[in-house]
C-alpha cells in the first residue's frame, strides 16, 4: 500500500484556474474525501492523480514513485500508474459483459487464465454481483452498475483508489444502502482512497479526513468532527450543515471572553479564541441545534445569553415548525415543536459552541 | 470469500506491461500516410504547372510560361465561360428543384409525399456517367421518347447537346443535395416558427413565402455553393454531351489535354488543374464560412415530430400529378429505359418489346475478357479498397478525436482537404505522381493505383460518417481503460473501435458504393489490366456499343441498388448527408 502526496497542484483550463496550488497528504490506508460545490475542481484533482490530464504545475507522488513533477517535467502515463478510478458515469464498456468488463484489467496484466477466472469470481462475490456475470451493462440497475464499476477497479488491487461521486446517480434509498455498504467495504479493504462528493452526509460518515474545496483552493482539511465543529471560515461553516450567521462587533473583551453587540444593540456573550480586540467586526455563527427557545423569564447566565428576535415567517413541515427570524439584521432559521405564539421570540444562545469569524457583513453567501 | 484476502494478499499487482512507446509511431505513421496520400497528387500538379517541359524529362526549368500560354490558348476564355454557365445553370436548376421538393414532400399534405421523396433521392446513388447514358437512351437523338415525340409532333423541344440540356441533366442529379439540406433545416424539423405565423393569421402561401422560405435560405445557400463546386468538377455529362457538340469545359479540357489527346500538353493541363484547384479551394472555404452560419439554422438528426403539414387544398392532386410526372420523366425513365435497353437487342417505340428482349448484351459483355475483368476489378477495388480506406479513416478519426497527438489539428485539416481537390485534378495529379516516382512504376498497371487514388478522394466522405459517432462515445470509456492499465493503442483496439462498429460499417458501405461508381479519377489512371466499370463504360460508349453500355450500366445500378437496400434494411444507415 502507499501514501499519496499532492503538492502545490495547479491546473488551468484557458483562463480558468480549476485547481489552484492544492496540497493534500493522504496516509497509507487513509480514506480522504474531497468535498465542495460543483465546479470547485474535485474531478480535476482526481484526473490529475490518475494521469488523465496533465497538470500545469506541482508534484504528485505515491509511495516512492513520482507520478508527476511540474519542475522536472516527469509525467507517468495513466496506464503506468496503477490507480483505480471509479467514474461518476461508471464508464462500463457497453459492448462487454460484466465478466469481460471486470477481467479486462487482468488480461492487460497477463494474469494466467485460471487465476483470472478465480479473481473475477472473488471480486464479483465481494460486491455481491456474482449472479450477473453474463449480463451486459444496460441490463443492470444503476446501483448494480456502480458495484460492477467498483469491482472492475478492485480486481487489480490498485495502489490508490479514486472514487468520483460514485453514488450520485442513485436514488435516495439506494444511496443510503450503498453508503453503508461502501463504509463496510472500506473497513475491510483498507485501501488508500480519495473520495469525491458534494454530499456532506456521505463525507461526514465515510471519511477519516475531509478536504473542503472552494473555487479550486482548499478551504479546510480536517477530521469530520473538526470540520463540523470548528470550521475555518464562513464558507466551510455554511457548506457543512446549516449555519446561522449574525453580523456584529466586539463590544467588550477580556481574554477569551467577549461580548458581541449585534446590529440592533443586543449583546451576546461568547468565547472567542483567538481573542479579538474591542471594535473588531465579526460574524457569529450558530448551528440550528445550538439555539434554543428561552424558557419564560429566563435570564442570561454564565453559559449563555438571551436575545429577542422578530418572527418573519413560519411554516409547518410535518411534525415540526420551521421559523424564520430576524436577529439584529441577520436572518436566523430554527425548527420548533410548537409554533411561536407572538411575533417575537426569546432565544438562548450558548457561550460555548458559537463560532466567531473575523469579517464585515459578508453573509450574502448564506 | 473475505475482503481481507483481497487486500492482505499483500503482493501488489505487477504493473501492466508498459507499451506506451507504441503510441507515437502509430500516430505519426497515420499522420504521415494521410499527408503523403493527400499531397501525392497535388505537388506534382503544382510543380508541373511551373516547369517548362514534362516532369519525366531532364533539364526542367522553372517558368511561368505555362500560365501565359494557357491565357493565350485559343478559346480558353470560351472554356471558362462555358464552365461558369454550365455550373451556374446547374446550380440554379438543382436549387429550385430541391427546394420545391423539400417544401412539397416535407411540409405539405401531398399524397405519397414520402415515396416521391425517396424516388427524388435516387440520382445521388448513381454515377453521373450512368445517368448521362440513361438520359441519352430516353432523350438522345435516337432516344425512346425522342422517337415517340418525332412520330407525333415535329422536332423535339429539347437538345441535350447544349449547355441548357447538360445543365438540366446535372441539375436533376444534384437536386437531391439541395433537398437533403432543406429537409434537415430547422423550418422543416421545427414547426413552431411557422405555427406562430399561422396562428397570427397568415395564410398558407403567405406563410410559405414569408416564413418557410426565408428560414430555408441558409440551407439553400450552403447547398448552392456545394452544388456549384460539384458542377465545376463534373466530367461525365460534358464528356458525353458537350464534346460531340464542341462545347468544352475545364474538366473536358483537362481530360483531352492531360491524357486523351494524341500529344498531351502537360504544362497546359497542369496549369488548368492548378487554376481549378485554386477556385475549388476558394469555394470550399466559402462552404465552411456558410456552414458556420448555417449551424444555427440546420438541425441534424431525425425528424422526431412531424409538423402539421400545409393544406394544399384544391391543388393537392394536380400538384401530385405534376410531381409524379417529373419523377417519371427525370428519374424513373432514364434509369428504367437504360436497364430495359440492357435486356433488349434493340429499343424503339415502333417495335414491340417482346420481340427484342434478350440476354445477348450480357453474354457478349462477358465474352470480352476486358469487360468481364472491368466488372471484377470494380468489385475488387470497392471491396478491398473500401476496407483499407475504412481502416485508414478509423485510424485518422481516433488520432484526431481520441488522442493527445501533437499534430492532431493539422491532421484533421489534411484529412478533410481532399474536399477541395476535384476528381479530375486528383486524376491528373496521380498520373504525374506515377510518372515522377520511379518506385511507383510497379503499381502503374494494377488496380492498386486506383485504390490509392479513390481512398485519397473519399477520406472526407468516410470521415464524415465516422467522426460524429465517435464524438458520441463518452470519453470516460477510454479514460477508464487507460487508468486500468491499457495504453492508448490497446484502448483504441479493445474499447473505441469495437464501439464504433456501426459507424465503420456505414463508412464501409458508403465507400463501397462510392468506389464502385467512381470514374473521374479512374479514366486518368487506368491501364490495360486495371479497367473498372467506369472506364469500360466510356470505352464502349466511344465505340458506339449502346447495348453493351446499357448492360454494364445495369450491372452498376443493380449492385448499388442491392447495397443501398441492404444497408438501409440492416442498419438503417443514412447513406447521404
Ligand atoms: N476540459 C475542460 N475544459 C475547460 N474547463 C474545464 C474542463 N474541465 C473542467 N473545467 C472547469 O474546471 C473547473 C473545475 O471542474 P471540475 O470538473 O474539477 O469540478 P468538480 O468539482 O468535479 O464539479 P462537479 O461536482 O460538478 O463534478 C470548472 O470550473 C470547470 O468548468
Ligand atoms: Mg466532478
Amino acid at each position: 500500500m502507499a501514501e499519496l502526496a499532492i503538492e502545490n497542484l495547479t491546473k488551468r483550463f484557458g483562463a480558468v484556474v480549476a485547481v489552484d496550488a492544492v496540497s493534500i497528504h493522504v496516509a497509507d490506508g487513509e480514506f480522504v474525501t474531497l468535498l465542495g460545490p460543483s465546479g470547485c475542481g474535485k474531478s480535476t484533482t482526481l484526473a490529475a492523480v490518475a494521469g488523465l490530464d496533465r497538470p500545469d504545475g506541482g508534484r504528485i507522488r505515491v509511495g516512492g514513485t513520482v507520478y508527476f513533477d511540474g519542475r522536472s517535467g516527469a509525467f507517468l502515463p495513466p496506464e503506468a500508474r496503477n490507480c483505480g478510478l471509479v467514474f461518476q458515469s461508471y464508464a462500463l464498456w457497453p459492448h462487454m459483459t460484466v465478466f469481460d468488463n471486470v477481467v479486462f484489467p487482468l488480461t492487460l496484466r497477463k494474469v494466467p487464465a485460471a487465476e483470472r477466472k478465480r479473481r473475477v469470481a472473488e471480486v464479483l462475490a465481494l460486491v455481491e454481483m456474482e449472479a450477473y456475470a453474463d449480463r451486459y451493462p444496460h441490463q443492470l440497475s444503476g446501483g448494480q452498475q456502480q458495484r460492477v464499476a467498483l469491482a472492475r477497479t478492485l480486481v487489480y488491487r490498485p495502489e490508490i483508489l479514486l472514487l468520483d461521486e460514485p453514488l450520485s446517480n442513485l436514488d435516495a434509498k439506494l444511496r443510503d444502502r450503498a453508503r453503508t455498504w461502501l463504509a463496510e467495504l472500506r473497513t475491510r479493504l483498507g485501501l488508500t482512497t480519495i473520495y469525491v462528493t458534494h454530499d456532506q452526509i456521505e463525507a461526514l460518515s465515510l471519511s477519516d479526513r475531509i478536504v473542503v474545496m472552494n473555487a479550486g483552493r482548499i478551504a479546510q482539511i480536517g477530521t469530520p468532527q473538526e470540520i463540523y465543529e470548528r470550521p475555518a471560515d464562513p464558507f466551510v461553516a455554511d457548506f457543512i450543515g446549516t449555519t446561522n450567521f449574525l453580523p456584529g462587533r466586539v463590544a467588550e473583551a477580556a481574554g477569551e471572553d467577549a461580548l458581541i453587540e449585534l446590529g440592533d444593540g443586543q449583546r451576546v456573550r461568547v468565547r472567542a479564541s483567538p481573542p479579538r480586540g474591542p471594535g473588531t467586526r465579526v460574524i457569529l455563527a450558530y448551528r440550528p441545534e445550538q439555539i434554543r427557545i428561552a424558557a419564560e423569564g429566563a435570564a442570561p447566565d454564565g453559559a449563555g445569553s438571551v436575545v429577542t428576535a422578530r418572527v418573519v415567517s413560519r411554516a409547518y413541515v410535518g411534525g415540526r415548525w420551521q421559523v424564520a427570524l430576524d436577529l439584529g439584521g441577520g436572518p436566523l432559521r430554527l425548527e420548533t415543536a410548537r409554533p411561536p405564539a407572538g411575533d417575537r421570540l426569546r432565544l438562548w444562545l450558548p457561550a460555548e459552541g458559537g463560532i466567531l469569524f473575523q469579517g464585515s457583513t459578508d453573509v450574502s453567501l448564506v | 470469500m473475505s475482503g481481507a484476502a483481497l487486500s492482505a494478499a499483500g503482493a501488489r499487482e505487477a504493473r501492466p506491461a508498459a507499451h506506451s512507446w507504441r503510441e507515437a509511431p502509430i500516430q505519426y505513421g497515420t499522420a504521415l500516410l494521410t499527408v503523403v496520400l493527400v499531397a501525392a497528387p497535388l505537388l506534382p500538379v503544382l510543380y508541373q504547372s511551373v516547369v517548362d517541359r514534362p516532369l519525366y524529362d531532364a533539364g526542367k526549368q522553372l517558368t511561368l510560361g505555362n500560365f501565359v500560354r494557357l491565357a493565350n490558348t485559343d478559346g480558353f476564355g470560351l472554356i471558362l465561360w462555358n464552365t461558369f454557365v454550365f455550373a451556374a445553370l446547374t446550380t440554379l436548376i438543382a436549387q429550385v428543384l430541391g427546394t420545391l421538393a423539400a417544401v412539397l414532400f416535407g411540409r405539405t399534405d401531398m399524397p405519397a409525399a414520402r415515396v416521391l421523396g425517396e424516388f427524388f433521392l435516387w440520382p445521388i446513388y448513381l454515377s453521373a456517367l450512368v445517368l448521362s447514358f440513361g438520359w441519352y437512351t430516353v432523350y438522345g437523338p435516337s432516344g425512346y421518347l425522342t422517337m415517340l415525340w418525332n412520330a407525333v409532333f415535329e422536332e423535339p423541344f429539347w437538345d441535350l447537346y447544349s449547355l441548357p440540356g447538360m445543365a438540366a441533366i446535372a441539375g436533376v442529379s444534384l437536386a437531391p443535395v439541395a433537398y437533403i439540406y432543406c429537409m434537415s433545416s430547422a423550418t422543416i424539423t421545427d414547426p413552431s416558427l411557422e405555427e406562430a405565423a399561422r396562428v397570427s393569421g397568415a395564410g398558407t402561401f403567405r406563410t410559405l413565402r414569408r416564413i418557410t422560405l426565408p428560414l430555408l435560405m441558409p440551407a439553400i445557400a450552403y447547398s448552392a455553393v456545394l452544388n456549384f463546386t460539384v458542377a465545376l468538377e463534373l466530367l461525365a455529362i460534358p464528356l458525353v454531351f458537350g464534346e460531340p457538340a464542341g462545347i468544352t469545359v475545364l474538366t473536358t479540357f483537362l481530360y483531352t489535354q492531360g491524357v486523351a489527346g494524341i500529344r498531351p500538353d502537360h504544362g497546359l493541363a497542369a496549369t488548368a488543374a492548378a487554376l481549378m484547384l485554386a477556385v475549388v479551394c476558394l469555394l470550399v472555404w466559402l462552404q465552411g464560412r456558410l456552414l458556420g452560419n448555417t449551424r444555427r439554422f440546420v438541425t441534424l438528426g431525425g425528424k422526431a415530430t412531424r409538423p402539421r403539414p400545409f393544406r394544399l387544398g384544391r391543388l393537392r392532386w394536380p400538384l401530385f400529378v405534376v410531381c409524379a410526372l417529373y419523377i417519371a420523366a427525370t428519374v424513373v425513365a432514364p434509369i428504367g429505359v437504360l436497364v430495359l435497353r440492357a435486356f433488349a437487342s434493340f429499343l424503339s417505340p415502333m417495335v414491340p418489346l417482346t420481340e427484342v428482349l434478350s440476354l445477348g448484351n450480357f453474354a457478349q459483355l462477358f465474352e470480352e475478357p476486358i469487360y468481364a475483368r472491368a466488372v471484377w476489378n470494380s468489385f475488387l477495388v470497392s471491396a478491398v479498397g473500401g476496407a483499407l480506406a475504412t481502416a485508414l479513416i478509423a485510424m485518422i478519426a481516433v488520432v484526431v478525436h481520441r488522442s493527445e497527438f501533437r499534430f492532431r489539428e493539422p491532421l484533421h485539416y489534411a484529412a478533410l482537404f481532399p474536399r477541395a481537390v476535384p476528381g479530375v485534378v486528383a486524376g491528373v495529379g496521380f498520373f504525374y505522381a506515377i510518372a515522377l516516382m520511379p518506385g511507383l512504376g510497379e503499381i502503374r498497371n494494377t488496380i492498386w493505383i486506383l485504390v490509392i487514388a479513390f481512398t485519397m478522394r473519399y477520406i472526407p466522405t468516410g470521415f464524415g460518417a465516422v467522426a460524429p459517432m465517435l464524438m458520441q462515445v463518452s470519453p470516460d470509456l477510454d479514460r477508464a481503460a487507460r487508468v486500468q492499465g491499457a495504453d492508448w493503442w490497446t484502448t483504441c483496439r479493445r474499447i473505441i473501435l469495437p464501439l464504433m462498429r456501426p459507424a465503420l460499417v456505414a463508412c464501409y458501405t458508403i465507400l463501397f458504393i462510392s468506389f464502385f461508381k467512381e470514374y473521374t479519377t479512374a479514366i486518368f489512371l487506368f491501364a490495360p489490366g486495371s479497367e473498372v466499370i467506369g472506364t469500360a463504360l466510356l470505352h464502349l460508349w466511344i465505340q458506339g456499343e449502346a447495348g453493351l453500355v446499357a448492360a454494364l450500366a445495369a450491372i452498376q445500378v443493380g449492385v448499388i441498388a442491392v447495397c443501398v437496400a441492404a444497408a438501409r434494411a440492416a442498419f438503417g444507415v443514412r447513406l447521404h448527408g
